[in-house]
């Protein structure tokens, strides 16, 4: 009996190790810090070249788009900190001034290339905020 | 009205305090006058909520723009459908409808089992008034759905967001809600055997049922939210691993792991403690689930808001849950020890018991990647979050394998398979899978694991088709009838077995379909008109963008034709809406095209009216449609499971007189069902019978009907009215019907305001099905009258050839069912 229980012990030892060995190594490349503009914005040179998810309110009239390409430039900023960003492709329909968007990419001294985009998308669960100007709320 | 629904809040909690503590009482003094009590109070649980219901979709109706959620959730020309669905629209009343739900399916539940487990039935009222009571109290301190303005009252509401005014997502959350709710119930009846000691078997057979029937509604309801996300959301997939999709996936795991472990303690009594495990783990996690969507805990493009306090309510009791619950199973260890051993590994108890723990890894897989910002955050400080690649860096190996058991778990024997048994039953599906995979390498498919899933896909249709097959083989050799009564004989007698098998068939479909990912290809152009891209073998050319008004939006619509292989593949139409009340927030309305090898899926993304250019999305997405048919096929064998004995007594009892009669004039009913539906349009008045024609060809975009114009009921429908305005139009134009249709199209930016799809191409399918299933059915009833019209043969010698397959088939399907 307890040769039975030593044996399922082991087995799920192993077994969890080997998972455990495989989750760590696996999450290693796909890790993104998760930050706000301002955060990053403390330290830019800290952050130049990782895996980098921003987030922030886009600029009003700060958003440019080369003609006849798919090229965007704007700035998006959280508490007086302001970042530009740039982003080649198709936006979300949310996208536009005033909205909260959250990018992928990674930064350099130009500023954060983007290689995705997502804008808060609305949802039933969170109506439009009763006061418009308070603090945007965390979800939508 | 606001007063009077909050006081049935106030009085169902009471009720359920009452229903909880009584059960109790009755249960310890054995007295039968106070268990019908709680019982009785549990209905009436039922009956106010159902009250409560009424109030809140009646102020919804009438406007009682006084009440908040109603204000907040609805406007005055919303329509009316969406004005119905409002009630479970925000978080308020989504746990009102989770209320009152849970208090009809907890009735039904009771009443079905009151007399047959009659020593659970006061424990699940109690445990079931418990988890109702947590509800209504977070309604009555925290989301009051009948909370009103205190001072002046707003005179209109601010209406539900353009995006959700979409039939499937007007379904998806009830149907996501009823999987979740009836998850409860298995909980009750598991608590309620561990509280008494009861924990012989029956509990199992008293919630199977409902775990399928919760099962079938969570797959329903996640297949809808994967549609809604491809057709609405316009990013050309439909599933990118957000929280809000993974809390609806995590007890879908865990109840599939129990729906197959049950069958491990019907067959052997093992895996005891495991199944009261699972069916306590899988509770937690709808809970789980409700509280990482609702409370802000988890950072997500659709999160819900951020909620402390209610985070707080939450935390506590999911903490009580865990303790009360599997402090009652360590209590109870004692009488949950397993009969039997597992003999061999070569066994399909020993299949399962592998299934099992594939699945619960994949639950805790997801929950810890999908919590990893908010435990990162916890254990460094530091916000740290994985993508989808890493989602599908792992449930790309672990889904293979998934279904890889999928075929082999049926072909191994309980206990202990023989080598005889391995030889004999894998020779055919392993053939299959081989030659398939050897195919799909010969044809230079480039994704191998794509190909990996399409010869595990050929394995599992392998084995599915061969049990099928031996199974009648075996009875018509057994009854002495032809193999099609065999079939359905075999199927009646084992409706779960088989059942079961259907499910596995519409899961190897959906399989199907994700490998269809694997090929997918996308593109992104700016182009003028005249200007193309090539994507794959599809070249798509812009031809001209036109912007329309209709009143209560200005549609901006491309107007695109796609060549393949230098013919005319398709018109398409992708357009962006933007509504006058929601002008910041254009919708895009994406055009497919749908084929069983692929969808052409265009996207309006960005566009310029003076130069007419328009920046156009493209993807090519392969296969995509078998998805959606794997989730038709799932629901067809949840039902088959589900149905009860008399459906199939044709097939197994012996004949009754006039059956045969009974049965045709039963089919001839459901066949000529088109006769009942003409009787109940409303008429209209049409000025012409080309009028007629069209407005019964034009769905009405009211927008909740999916009726046609002519056939659209609701008073001073807005949709109807401007339709048939421009119908009557068009006609005094004189265009001819095809020419007004083409206008609808066009307008429209879509066939789906067409009733029904064009004849040509992949829409064939949909005008041919309907004919298809009645020339099977006419020909099964011919089949049926034929051989019920014989007389009885004499039954030929039952003379088993392969014996150790009859004996397997028998031994296994006693008792299963």
């Amino acid at each position: 009996m307890s040769n039975k229980a030593a044996r399922i012990g082991l087995t799920g030892v192993v077994l969890a190790t080997a998972f455990g060995v495989l989750l760590y190594s696996s999450l290693g490349e796909s890790l993104q810090y998760y930050k706000y503009v301002d955060e990053v914005m403390a330290e830019p040179a800290a952050w130049h070249g990782k895996n980098l998810q921003v987030h922030g309110t886009v600029v009003p009239d700060s958003i440019g788009r080369k003609d006849n390409s798919l090229e965007w430039r704007f700035d998006i900023q959280r508490n007086g900190k302001v970042l530009r960003a740039y982003y080649n492709g198709i936006v979300p329909d949310t996208f536009k001034a005033d909205s909260e968007v959250v990018l992928t990419g990674t930064l350099d001294d130009k500023g954060f290339h983007a290689t995705e985009m997502t804008a808060k998308c609305p949802s039933k669960y969170d109506a439009a905020p009763v006061n418009p100007g308070s603090r945007p709320s965390g979800g939508a | 009205m606001a007063s009077l629904g909050y006081y049935l809040l106030l009085a169902a909690f009471v009720v359920c305090a009452y229903a909880a503590a009584i059960s109790v009482a009755g249960a310890r003094r054995r007295s039968r006058a106070l268990i019908e009590s709680g019982i009785g109070a549990f209905y009436l649980l039922a009956a106010i909520m159902a009250v409560a219901s009424a109030v809140i979709v009646y102020s919804f109706v009438v406007g009682d723009y006084s009440i908040r959620y109603v204000q907040r959730y609805s406007d005055s020309v919303q329509p009316m459908f969406y004005k119905l669905t409002s009630y479970w629209g925000g978080l308020d009343g989504s746990i009102m409808f989770w209320v009152s739900l849970l208090s009809f399916f907890g009735s039904a539940a009771i009443y079905v089992n009151r007399e047959r487990h009659r020593e659970l039935i006061p424990y699940v009222v109690t445990v079931i008034s418990v988890v109702e009571m947590f509800f209504l109290f977070l309604m009555i301190v925290h989301n009051n759905p009948f909370q009103t303005y205190l001072t002046e009252s707003p005179t209109d509401g601010t209406g539900l967001n353009p995006l959700l005014q979409n039939f499937y997502m007007a379904i998806h959350p009830p149907t996501m809600y009823l999987g979740f709710v009836g998850l409860t119930i298995p909980y009750a009846f598991g608590m309620a055997a561990l509280i008494t000691g009861y924990l012989d078997d029956s509990w199992l057979r008293a919630v199977r049922r409902w775990t399928m029937i919760s099962w079938l509604f969570l797959s329903i309801g996640l297949g809808l939210g994967m549609i809604w996300a491809y057709e609405e959301l316009g990013w050309g997939g439909y599933w990118m691993w957000d929280p809000v999709e993974n809390a609806g996936l995590l007890p879908w795991f865990t109840a599939t792991a129990f729906l197959h472990s049950v069958m491990v303690q019907e067959r052997r009594g093992m895996l005891r403690v495991w199944n009261v495990a699972l069916v306590i783990t899988t509770f937690f996690l709808t809970i789980f689930g409700t509280f990482m969507t609702r409370s802000g805990v988890v950072q997500s493009v659709h999160a819900f808001g951020d909620d402390p306090e209610l985070a707080r309510l939450f935390t506590i009791f999911m903490v009580a849950t865990v303790v009360v619950s599997f402090g009652f199973v360590i209590y109870r260890l004692p009488l949950l020890r397993a009969r039997n051993e597992l003999d061999s590994w070569l066994s399909r108890e020993a299949a399962f018991l592998v299934n099992n723990w594939i699945l619960l890894f994949s639950a805790f897989f997801v929950l810890f990647a999908t919590m990893f910002p908010t435990l990162s955050e916890a254990v460094r400080g530091e916000r740290l979050t994985v993508g989808p690649p890493f989602f599908n860096q792992w449930m790309l190996p672990i889904g293979l394998t998934l279904l890889l058991l999928t075929g082999i778990g049926p072909l191994l024997a309980w206990r202990k398979s023989t080598v005889q048994n391995l030889r004999d039953s894998f020779l055919i599906p392993v053939t299959l899978g081989v030659v398939t995979a050897v195919a799909v390498a010969l044809l230079g498919v480039r994704v191998w694991t794509s190909g990996i899933c399409f010869a595990l896909s050929a394995f599992v249709v392998g084995t599915i088709g061969q049990e099928f097959w031996r199974g009648a083989r075996v009875r018509q050799r057994a009854t002495g009838t032809d193999v099609f009564t065999a079939l359905v004989g075999l199927v009646a007698r084992n409706k779960r077995r088989y059942g079961g098998y259907v499910v596995h068939l519409g899961m190897v479909l959906i399989f199907f379909g994700f490998a269809g990912e694997g090929f997918k290809q996308k593109e992104e152009a700016q182009l003028k008109p005249g200007q193309q891209v090539k994507v794959g073998s599809f070249v798509v050319r812009h031809d001209a963008l036109s912007i329309t008004d209709d009143g209560q939006k200005q549609m901006i619509t491309a107007h695109v034709t796609v060549l393949r292989d230098g013919k005319p593949f398709a018109e398409m139409y992708p357009a962006k809406w933007i509504f006058r009340k929601h002008e910041e927030s254009p919708t895009t309305e994406v055009a497919i095209n749908r084929g069983f090898a692929q969808d052409v899926y265009l996207v309006l993304a960005t566009f310029d009216a003076a130069t007419q250019t328009a920046s156009i999305a493209v993807d090519i997405n392969p296969l995509v449609n078998w998805v959606w048919m794997g989730f038709g096929l799932l629901a067809l064998g949840i039902g088959i499971a589900l149905l009860p004995d008399a459906v199939f007594s044709f097939a197994t009892a012996p004949l009754p007189a006039n059956a045969a009669t009974t049965a045709l004039i039963f089919l001839a009913v459901v066949l000529s069902q088109g006769v009942a539906l003409a009787q109940d349009t409303i008429p209209a008045i049409f000025r012409s019978p080309l009028e007629r024609q069209v407005a019964g060809e034009i769905m009405c975009n009211c927008g909740g009907c999916r009726l046609s114009v002519s056939d659209c009921g609701m008073m001073n429908c807005h949709g109807k009215s401007g339709q048939m305005g421009k119908i009557q139009q068009y006609i005094a134009e004189g265009k001819d019907h095809d020419a007004i249709l083409a206008t609808f199209v066009r307008e429209h930016g879509g066939y789906d305001v067409l009733m029904q799809p064009p004849n040509r191409g992949f829409n064939r399918v949909a005008w041919l099905l309907p004919y298809v299933v009645a020339v099977v059915a006419l020909l099964g009833v011919a089949f049926t009258a034929r051989r019920w019209s014989r007389h009885e043969a004499a039954a030929p010698d039952a003379a088993p050839i392969d014996r150790e397959l009859d004996a397997r088939l028998e031994d296994e399907l006693r008792n299963l069912d």
